[in-house]
């Protein structure tokens, strides 16, 4: 059989974002891969070298859109821990709702992208209109779509009236019934569980191997989850499981981001049911002292690292940031072997590929 | 299958899910950061907006006559983040709701939302000050009574001279 060798990208009709893949395919099985990244290098870091401390908030949110509260967020953590301020805890509580609120938009994306992926667009067009809600809620708590701007240095800068956790408490029974029709058909559809199951299999060992986080971690057997090894904001507070799935494919990574959506919506109810009193964010501009902090926190997509190192002036040292992108495309020299021409796209998205993030 | 042909004849006679926008209405909730509304009455020209804005989009600066303060915010370079909002002591600067920001090219340059604070004279030295807004005393001092109304009118040196008097 002859070998070819297929180009993927940068700029490909199944790629959200440009990265290019040179695959190696012996008739039409992938054999090897090579991954090229760098296409949509900002110079963020350098960027933020160049701001304040405030105009950083805003910079990170902008690194990307999916995961636009997590970056924020890891960021001001990294800046409490280096001043020593105490968020107060209606603060902590307002910032895990915010981050859940992203979640919930974020995998519901995901999952919907697969069932474009895989020509079931009605479908798509179905899981896109049930993000709507979560969208209506995002826009009408924090006056965006997308960007939440919730995040500020030692708290959040929204907060909620009884007006306002009554509205989300309402959009999010509405939600709960349509994910549960949604989880349904993606669980027992037979066109959707023909292109997932056993494609882009990532065993347990390589994915311990790799250091893969989030829930490409999590769909290959691995309990790793930010929220519940290290808890920062309200999480150790709460009460949620961690949805872990067995499959190691395709399948079982999106098992796990919508099993995902079901537990974000207990952790925001249960933080609507006990919202602490008290200020959401501390009434001082703080001084942020000569040091350096390492923040972690569980975006969307995995286990997202900040480190901030700063030396007294309002302006950060040096600002690097890890992303779950980072360590989950590495395993995708795991995945793609043995799989069809036609799976590429799938696998690719089944890693929930942040670019923006990455190369920043 | 069966279950997803339940859900896509529900969705048909449901109709579109849309906004009928720019036709119709849309869903504006109240709280929408859009573009930018300053009250210049307000304003203290502290500097703090200028100094957390991202994007560089607000500039406060002396008039060429040196008569006062323009203020000025570039809504094609705002990010409509709020951070100049939260970090407004008076709350001079605010987010409307108004999301429409579509201009034609030629206005490129004139889409901005300008103010001018007009310096006032220091009742006793006569130097000239940034007004001291009302919103500023009642953050100060709670509670404005005369005594404390009538050093709204001097300078910063002539109010230190007063108060340790």
């Amino acid at each position: 059989m002859s070998t070819f060798t297929i180009p993927v990208g940068p700029l490909h009709v199944a790629l959200e974002e440009p990265m290019y893949f040179k695959v190696e395919v012996e008739g039409e099985t992938v054999v090897s891969l090579d991954i090229t990244a760098g296409h949509v290098h900002r110079g963020m870091e350098l960027l933020a070298m160049n701001r304040n401390f405030y105009q950083n908030i805003t910079l990170t949110e902008r690194l990307c859109s999916l995961c636009s509260n997590s970056h924020p967020c890891t960021y001001c953590m990294a800046l409490e821990k280096i001043a020593g301020i105490q968020v107060p805890e209606r603060g902590e509580y307002l910032r895990v709702i915010a981050d859940e609120i992203k979640r919930m938009g974020s995998n519901l994306f995901n999952a919907g992208i697969l069932a474009h992926i895989i020509g079931f667009e009605s479908l798509f067009m179905h899981a896109m209109e049930i993000r709507e809600i979560v969208q209506d809620i995002k826009e009408t708590i924090y006056g965006n779509r997308m960007n939440l701007a919730a995040n500020c240095i030692g708290g959040v800068r929204y907060d909620l009236t009884t007006e306002k956790v009554k509205y989300i408490t309402k959009q999010l029974e509405c939600l709960k019934k349509s994910l549960d029709e949604l989880y349904d058909i993606y669980t027992k559809n037979k066109f959707v569980r023909a292109r997932t199951e056993g494609v882009g299999v990532l065993p347990k060992e390589a994915a311990i191997h790799y250091g893969v986080v989030g829930p490409v971690a999590r769909g290959s057997g691995i309990d790793y989850d930010v929220r519940k090894k290290s808890p920062y904001a309200a999480y150790d507070r709460l009460k949620f499981d961690v949805p872990v799935e067995e499959g190691c494919d395709v399948r079982a990574r999106v098992m796990v981001r919508l099993r995902e959506i079901f537990e974000a919506i207990k952790i925001v109810e249960q933080c609507l049911k006990d919202l602490p009193h008290g200020p959401t964010c501390i009434d001082y501009l703080p001084e942020i002292p000569a040091g350096e902090a390492v923040a972690k926190s569980e975006a969307p997509r995995g286990e997202l690292i900040y480190y901030l190192r700063t030396n007294g002036t309002d302006t950060p040292e040096r600002l690097k940031w890890r992303v779950p992108t980072y360590m989950n495309w590495e395993a995708l020299h795991v995945m793609m072997p043995g799989n069809k021409v036609s799976d590429i796209p799938l696998i690719i998205n089944s890693i929930d590929p942040c670019i923006s993030c990455t190369e920043r | 299958m069966s279950s997803f042909l339940k859900i896509a004849l529900r969705n048909l006679l449901k109709g579109p899910s849309t906004d009928p926008y720019p036709f119709g209405e849309t869903f504006v909730p109240k709280g929408l950061r859009g573009k930018i509304k300053y009250n210049a009455k307000a304003c203290i020209a502290c500097g703090m907006c200028e100094h957390v804005c991202a994007g560089g989009a607000i500039q406060i600066k002396e008039t060429a006559d040196k008569s006062g303060l323009e203020f000025i915010v570039w809504h094609n370079t705002c990010a409509f983040c709020g951070l100049c909002e939260h970090y407004c002591p008076t709350k001079a600067i605010r987010l409307t709701e108004d999301f429409h920001t579509a201009h034609s090219q030629e206005d490129k340059y004139r889409y901005v939302e300008r103010g001018f604070i007009k310096y006032v004279t220091c009742a006793r030295c006569a130097t000239p000050m940034v007004p001291i807004a009302p919103e500023l005393m009642t953050l100060a001092y709670g509670q404005v009574n005369k005594d404390i109304e009538k050093l709204r009118h001097l300078c910063p040196k002539c109010r230190q001279k007063q108060s340790l008097r």
